[in-house]
């Protein structure tokens, strides 16, 4: 058996519409690896589960990336060795909001305790409001994104360290 | 109103067409991705590029919050649709404005108005351009004799109920015309409960022409000649050239006339294009509608005249007026262009996306490529398949078919089917070379001999 040109269409087109991540499938000696990760290394790392340390956001490393860790606003704990804390990412293009008000404290600060369910930060698109939660239970390592700023999809707001 | 930075809402070859000119103008660039293009030419071309969202349409390129946001957030004074996508929707014009971003295109109002198919040929007959000739509804088949005498054989009943070709019967003289009515009102009875009907001239033998028009909003209107757009398949058009050489110069100066009276009435903004069918028989020419934005075939008009259509359609947009005058605006030889589509033509067309492991276009001077492929691309499976357009141009129609397809045999692809090979067969063919196609052409002549072959 091997792969037409339309099943690998139609396989592209179900993973870009899925919430998986990462696809590996292998069908006799053929073999197809997909990730939305633009850093994935390729099927080998499709196995590991806690993401590889990342060498930079998943955005273009240039213009396009947020401001660097050193900006003014971005809490980070030390010059971070990153390895098992897991990135939020914007889900579109929008503003980052660390508080649901300009006067409100801010959903989380560093080294604060999160579980799935905490609301983290928003993104806001013309005026509509995304809340984001943590998705996991974990501590809040680094916030990347700066209160106010542009976002761009796929980029690391903040870093959470899974608890395990 | 002045432009300074410009946020390109688009994709592919026409996104770096934009940034092209908008570079040359000195214009800062602002490029609005998905996450499938975030490495692509046009992304590295822009002063900045921008991910929207992920690479499902939807979800980045059609959605209109993600552009306006991004577009503002970046700083943008304008904003360019290009083709498809956004670009003829009234709303993102609208918001455009009320955020005081320029929006490269007519005013919402003239988009809105050239969508609506009643009401574009409202427009047409208010500034007195033929469309079809047709009645309003008849009552009997007396009637009907009358109407189809004062519109000239053949003539074609329609269910004014209707759509999707029911109800819809023919008559060739009036011989057939009291049978025909007779059938058409019980078969639209059937089908619709309603039937009443109307009828229209029928134009057997149709050649798509087409005007490009740049307006300054004031009621000025400047006209660019035209292009013949009649090879095509399931209304998508394949070949393109310019100008149209099938028409008598007389009715084609006629043609123009009808584009920038209709545009002037509408006081039309930017660049536009009136399509028109024209019924080769009776050599007369119907408004069919307007495309209220710049089309893929926008090169073979830049060809011929040597106007930068993208600058114009800016300037036209940033107040700066026309800058032009008619006689400035002169046709010289005649150009051609090709899409290139990542399709099998072989196999029905079916989409072809992958990567491009080969691309090696024809260097040879005259030749205009238009396209943001680098070899080793990837062409995504999540939009429109079309990956460039091959231009030609020659002293005559004859030259620019032998420029063509000397280009075609020159250009070397791997990696992905394209449409290319195909688009080389109908330019060689008899018909196409001697200018003797109809919009019925490929479909009724080219591919089912394509098929049996």
């Amino acid at each position: 058996m091997t792969l037409k040109q339309t099943d690998i269409e139609a396989l592209v087109q179900l993973f870009g519409e899925s919430d998986w991540k990462e696809m590996h499938l292998t069908l006799g000696d053929e073999e197809m690896f997909l990730s939305k990760d633009p850093n994935a290394a390729g099927p080998a790392t499709a196995v590991a589960a806690p993401p590889a340390p990342v060498a930079g956001p998943a955005s273009p490393p240039d213009r396009a990336a947020p401001p660097p860790p050193s900006g003014g606003g971005v809490e980070t704990a030390a010059a971070a060795d990153r390895t098992g804390w897991v990135a939020i990412k914007a889900p579109n293009l929008g503003t980052f909001y660390r508080a649901p008000s300009p006067e409100a404290d801010p959903y989380v600060t560093l080294g604060g305790q999160v579980t799935e369910e905490t609301e983290v930060c928003l993104v806001e698109v013309m005026k509509l409001f995304t809340t984001i939660r943590a998705g996991m239970t974990g501590i809040v390592r680094e916030i990347v994104a700066e209160d106010g700023e542009m976002v761009e999809f796929g980029a690391t707001l903040m870093w959470i360290e899974p608890e395990v | 109103m002045s432009i300074s930075r410009i946020f390109v809402a688009n994709r592919g070859e026409i996104a770096l067409r934009v940034l092209r000119t908008a570079k040359e103008m000195g214009l800062e660039t602002v490029l609005g991705v998905s996450e499938a293009d975030r490495d692509g030419l046009p992304a590295q071309m822009a002063d900045r590029a921008v991910v929207l969202g992920p690479s499902q349409a939807t979800k980045s390129y059609l959605n209109a919050d993600l552009v306006l946001h991004a577009a503002r957030a970046t700083g943008c004074d304008a904003l360019h649709p290009g083709y498809g996508f956004l670009s003829e929707k009234p709303d993102l014009a609208r918001r455009c404005a009320e955020e005081g971003i320029t929006f490269i295109g007519p005013r919402p109002e003239t988009i809105e108005a050239m969508g609506d198919k009643l009401s574009a040929i409202a427009v047409a007959r208010a500034a007195e351009v033929a469309t079809v000739p047709g009645t309003d509804m008849i009552d009997t088949a007396g009637d009907a004799a009358g109407a189809a005498e004062e519109l000239g054989y053949p003539v074609v009943m329609k269910a004014s109920a209707g759509g999707g070709g029911k109800g819809m019967f023919l008559a060739r003289s009036a011989d057939g015309l009291a049978s025909a009515f007779t059938r058409a009102s019980r078969e639209a009875e059937a089908a619709f409960g309603d039937g009443r009907l109307y009828m229209e001239r029928f134009v057997e033998q149709a050649r798509h022409v087409e005007v490009q028009i740049i307006g300054d909003g004031e009621g000025n209107v400047l006209h660019f000649g035209d292009r013949d757009c009649s090879v095509q398949r399931r209304y998508q058009k394949l070949i393109e050239e310019a100008p149209v050489t099938a028409m008598p110069a007389a009715l084609q100066e006629r043609l123009h006339d009808a584009a920038v009276r209709l545009c002037a009435h509408a006081k039309y903004r930017g660049a536009g294009t009136v399509e028109f069918l024209y019924d080769i028989a009776r050599e007369d020419f119907y408004f069919i509608e307007v495309n209220s934005r710049i089309q893929v075939e926008h090169p073979v008009t830049e060809e011929i005249t040597g106007v930068d259509l993208i600058r114009h359609q800016i300037l036209a947009a940033s107040g700066a007026g026309l800058q032009l005058t008619q006689d400035q605006i002169k046709v010289e030889g005649h150009a051609l262009e090709a899409r290139i589509n990542a399709e099998d033509a072989e196999n029905g067309f079916s989409p072809a996306p992958g990567r491009i492991t080969g691309w090696e276009p024809p260097i040879t001077p005259g030749i205009r490529l238009d396209s943001h492929i680098r070899p080793g691309d990837l062409v995504p499976p999540f939009y429109d398949s079309m990956v460039g357009k091959l231009i030609t141009r020659g002293k005559t129609r004859d030259d620019a078919i032998e420029a063509m397809l000397r280009a075609i045999h020159d250009f070397r692809i791997e990696g992905i089917k394209t449409t290319l090979p195909f688009a080389a067969r109908i330019i060689d063919h008899p018909d196409f070379r001697s200018n003797r196609i109809t919009t019925r052409w490929l479909e009724d002549r080219v591919l089912p001999a394509l098929e049996t072959a």
